[in-house]
């Protein structure tokens, strides 16, 4: 799934703070889909078959049910659960989150409390201007699309594997483009190969 | 479970406010051939008038309204056909329809910017239609003529041609390069002016982009779970 876009499930019972809080997830710089969820069972059932990122709950709906929120919370890995709290809780309960969003919270803080713990923000290179190439990423570029192999990528630049498939994986991200045809195109486009390339 | 923003379709509801809602719905209808003239009538009635059973309606128009099908949805289909020449026309549209109409657009874009990345896009979409075409002729010739003799034939023989993982490969491909086409043209390719054409091609992409996404879910999501289950049962009972 497309690394901008991000399924989140909502357990909460008032159907104004979840179309409140989802308008306002709407609105901000990354790309949602957001799904509500009844209890902790139904999103169990749903988290088999969709790919969710993150988790916001309402802890009421926690009561008498702490066991198997624990549970889950095991079992769903390098997922974030936020607390969505407008009433008292136990501050115990609510440090077991991994952030909490107050509902008096403004958008702003809400954007940056997601922000934070997504970590990443969307297409920022290290090295500068958002989106390009590093000169290193442009040389792996190039010998791809004439058709090189990992290992002979790594042996002409005399980098190990792993380096190149992580350039590869930066370049991915960077350009939103996957497929190797879609890259020479790029790469032409871009004039850092000549155009008498043969698009692979 | 819902997805912010669009109705969970169900048997009493008007179908003309559903169309308004969600336009793409049309689609539906044509893959089902359906009439665009509902006038105030409900989804029930549309699909008593047409001969088509209500459930697997809904649980087609629900994917297009965001909502994937749960256990009880594939349980009430019982008109296996019907999914069938959903897709089978939806084939036709993507043959006969809209790969024409995005072919057109690339020329008259081309006839106006003689530039190479013009060009590159241009042979990059007739490779990638090829790619498709053998997909859905593999799927016309055997796939689809293998589930056909399942359903209809009780004593029916695995067929040894046809495998379910192929299938699902030969989607992600046909995904990833439409998807490339697009952020090629929104990223990174410079034209200059032409914004209508442009727009024009980049929604026929996205249309295109929707319809396929709805058919690869009713294929893998839909189809393949219940022909598991007919396979499943002929070979334990």
């Amino acid at each position: 799934m497309d690394k901008l876009r991000m399924n989140i499930a909502v357990i909460e019972p008032s159907d104004i703070i979840f179309e409140g809080l989802s308008n306002l997830l709407m609105k901000s710089e990354r790309h949602y889909y957001l799904f509500r969820m009844k209890d902790l069972d139904e999103l169990q059932m749903q988290s088999d078959r969709k790919e969710i990122s993150v988790i916001i709950l309402n802890p009421v709906v926690l009561q008498n049910n702490m066991p198997h929120f624990q549970k889950m919370k095991r079992s769903m890995e390098g997922v974030f659960w936020l607390s969505l709290v407008y009433s008292y809780f136990d501050n115990k309960l609510l440090s077991r989150f991994d952030e909490t969003l107050f509902i008096t919270d403004p958008a702003e803080i809400i954007a940056r409390k997601m922000q934070k713990l997504l970590s990443k923000p969307p297409d920022i290179d290290k090295c500068g201007k958002p989106g390009q190439l590093t000169e290193r990423e442009k040389k792996v570029l190039v010998q791809m699309v004439n058709g090189l192999s990992n290992k002979e990528i790594a042996d002409n630049l005399n980098i190990s594997i792993h380096t190149v498939i992580s350039h590869r994986k930066n370049i991915v991200e960077k350009t939103g483009i996957k497929s190797l045809p879609g890259l020479t195109i790029y790469a032409i486009s871009k004039k850092i190969v000549p155009l008498d390339t043969n698009p692979v | 479970m819902y997805q912010t923003h669009k109705t969970f379709i169900r048997p009493g509801a008007k179908m003309l406010d559903l169309i308004s809602e969600n336009p793409l719905l049309l689609l539906l209808l044509e893959h089902l051939e359906i009439d665009f003239i509902v006038d105030d009538k409900t989804v029930n009635q549309i699909c008593s008038e047409n001969n088509i059973g209500t459930p697997e309606f809904l649980l087609l128009a629900n994917i297009y309204n965001g909502f994937y099908p749960d256990e009880e949805a594939l349980d009430s289909v019982e008109d296996v056909g019907l999914i069938l020449r959903f897709l089978k026309n939806s084939h036709h549209y993507y043959k006969n329809d809209k790969y024409p109409e995005i072919r057109e657009l690339i020329k008259k874009l081309q006839s106006r910017h003689d530039s190479k990345d013009i060009r590159l896009i241009e042979e990059f979409f007739a490779n990638y239609f090829e790619e498709v075409l053998e997909h859905l002729n593999y799927e016309d010739e055997v796939a689809f003529p293998h589930f056909k003799s399942l359903i209809g034939n009780r004593h029916a023989a695995k067929a040894n041609n046809y495998c379910a993982n192929d299938y699902r490969e030969h989607h992600t491909d046909i995904e990833t390069k439409l998807a490339d086409l697009k952020n090629l043209l929104l990223k990174h390719i410079t034209l200059e002016n032409d914004l209508s054409n442009r727009r024009k091609f980049l929604f026929s992409l996205f249309e295109l982009e929707f319809d396929l996404n709805i058919h690869v879910i009713v294929e893998e999501k839909v189809l393949l779970p219940i022909i598991d289950r007919i396979e499943n049962s002929r070979l334990h009972g």
